[in-house]
């Protein structure tokens, strides 16, 4: 404490000439920004960007024309492992965007009943189904072992990226 | 040098008479085609490509794989759905020959189709447990039912054979771990007129047990959570009631040392008021002893114990008045 002792010796002097120089700004206020960007998307001047159906409507329609992409009971009062829950979540998404690269075309959906992990999403037909039952064993087996939890991909897929854009703006 | 060569066969053959030129040429022809190619590259000019127009590579034409129809084209009207669609799972619209739609649209559009829908497979669907679905599965599990004991038809029946009541809870929930704090904890309730007391143990089994009687209902209530097993709470809920039943029961030898300040209720057995009243019934009696009547008694423990009321003290009024032989 003696090192404070010093500083409000030093300082002391210092602040007390700055209140008596200016009162009138000691205090800063700005407006409050109530800006919300997150899961918009702005018009464009072709009108050619395209959105899907869950980009298409903003975060608070959640609930109301689209529902959730995380389907479990972390989030209930008094639940378990909320915040793992969280975490394995986004790591799920990583992975399988990464694996899949540049053939999800919607966003992974994850539900999870009771230790059972199910993964749906709308994959591109760009891959030959080989690749793609490889593809899904591999994922399905590195998820299991990394979630300790038997992991299920249900997936749907769409002949061209444009089947499941929604509308351009 | 080669073409230098052949230049000076083909002069000296101009020279000479055509007839052999033409055939020393067939000899050479094979040589000369070959050597022409290079004449003429190594002698044109070359173009001056300022604009350096790129030759395109082909592009790679991207074999499509040929994907079948979906599934519902082929399906018969008559198939077993429950085949099809055995648990749950994400909704598929190649699986489900249900025409739907489903998302929120502008006036007038016609709703998302079932085809690269998201918003369909996000909802969980119940098409794995359609009523044939569940009456096979009902039918499957039957073999390990047992009948319902004879005798316990009705719940009045079983409440008085059973009378302890156990509510533990389960939890199922979405985490790969099956455990839950709460689902340790036991709760035991009877009625406590399903236990055979006297008296002294009542009263001794209440002060016991304290505010897990409720008053109002006459029902008792153990709650038991601190051990770490559900069993372990059982069982010690369990020794609770056993314990507290029977040591209800055990007269200590201090307990004989209440007092009238310890008494829970008015008993005008142990009162002054019994006392007077013997008093004033046996005044200058002699020989057989009159008691004071159980009415007036009740009357008596009724006024102090309830309290004074209308009802009490006319009560009291009338009993005394029977006692004393006053005529109203």
């Amino acid at each position: 404490m003696n090192f404070l002792k010093k500083v409000t010796t030093q300082m002391l002097p210092m602040a007390e000439a700055h209140l008596s120089l200016g009162n009138n700004s000691a205090l800063h206020t700005s407006a409050v920004c109530c800006r919300v960007q997150s899961g918009r998307y702005r018009i464009t001047v072709k009108r050619d960007r395209p959105l899907t159906y869950e980009m298409a409507n903003p975060p608070h329609f959640i609930g109301h024309r689209k529902s959730w992409n995380s389907w479990n009971t972390s989030t209930l009062k008094d639940a378990l492992r909320p915040s793992q829950t969280a975490i394995e979540d986004v790591f799920i998404r990583k992975f399988i965007t990464g694996t899949w690269h540049a053939l999800v075309c919607s966003e992974i959906i994850i539900k999870r009943q009771h230790n059972m992990i199910r993964i749906a999403a709308i994959i591109r037909q760009a891959i030959n189904a080989r690749k793609m039952y490889f593809l899904i064993g591999y994922t399905e087996e590195l998820l299991s072992y990394w979630m300790q939890c038997p992991v299920t991909l249900e997936f749907q897929t769409v002949a061209d990226k444009k089947d499941v854009v929604f509308k351009y703006i | 040098m080669a073409t230098n060569l052949v230049r000076l066969l083909e002069s000296s053959l101009r020279s000479n008479n055509a007839g052999v030129a033409q055939r020393t040429l067939r000899v050479f022809s094979s040589q000369q085609q070959q050597s022409e190619h290079s004449v003429e590259d190594d002698e044109e000019f070359r173009v001056l490509n300022l604009r350096t127009v790129k030759q395109q590579a082909r592009r790679r034409v991207i074999k499509k794989e040929v994907v079948p129809p979906p599934r519902t084209t082929h399906m018969p009207v008559d198939q077993d759905w429950t085949a099809v669609w055995s648990g749950p799972r994400s909704f598929h619209p190649a699986s489900v020959p249900l025409p739907l739609r489903q998302g929120y649209t502008e006036r007038g559009a016609a709703a998302p189709s079932k085809y690269a829908n998201a918003e369909l497979m996000k909802i969980p669907n119940f098409l794995h447990l359609t009523p044939p679905a569940i009456r096979q599965q009902c039918e499957a599990i039957k073999k390990f039912c047992t009948p319902w004991p004879k005798g316990l038809e009705s719940e009045a029946t079983w409440k008085a054979v059973f009378p302890v009541e156990v509510v533990t809870t389960d939890y199922c929930h979405s985490l790969p771990t099956i455990r839950h704090p709460e689902a340790r904890r036991v709760t035991i309730t009877l009625k406590l007129s399903d236990l055979k007391f006297d008296a002294h143990a009542k009263d001794k089994f209440l002060r016991l047990v304290g505010d897990r009687y409720n008053q109002e209902t006459g029902v008792l209530t153990f709650v038991a959570d601190r051990c770490p097993t559900r069993k372990q709470n059982y069982d010690y809920a369990l020794y609770l009631l056993t314990a507290c039943y029977h040591e209800s029961f055990i007269t200590e030898p201090w307990e004989a040392s209440k007092s009238e300040a310890d008494m829970e209720v008015y008993l005008f057995e142990r009162n002054k008021a019994k006392l007077s009243a013997e008093a004033i019934l046996n005044w200058n009696a002699t020989g057989e002893k009159q008691a004071p009547s159980a009415t007036y008694a009740d009357s008596v423990e009724k006024l102090i114990n309830e309290g004074e009321n209308e009802y009490n003290i006319a009560k009291y009024k009338e009993e005394v008045l029977k006692m004393l032989k006053i005529a109203n």
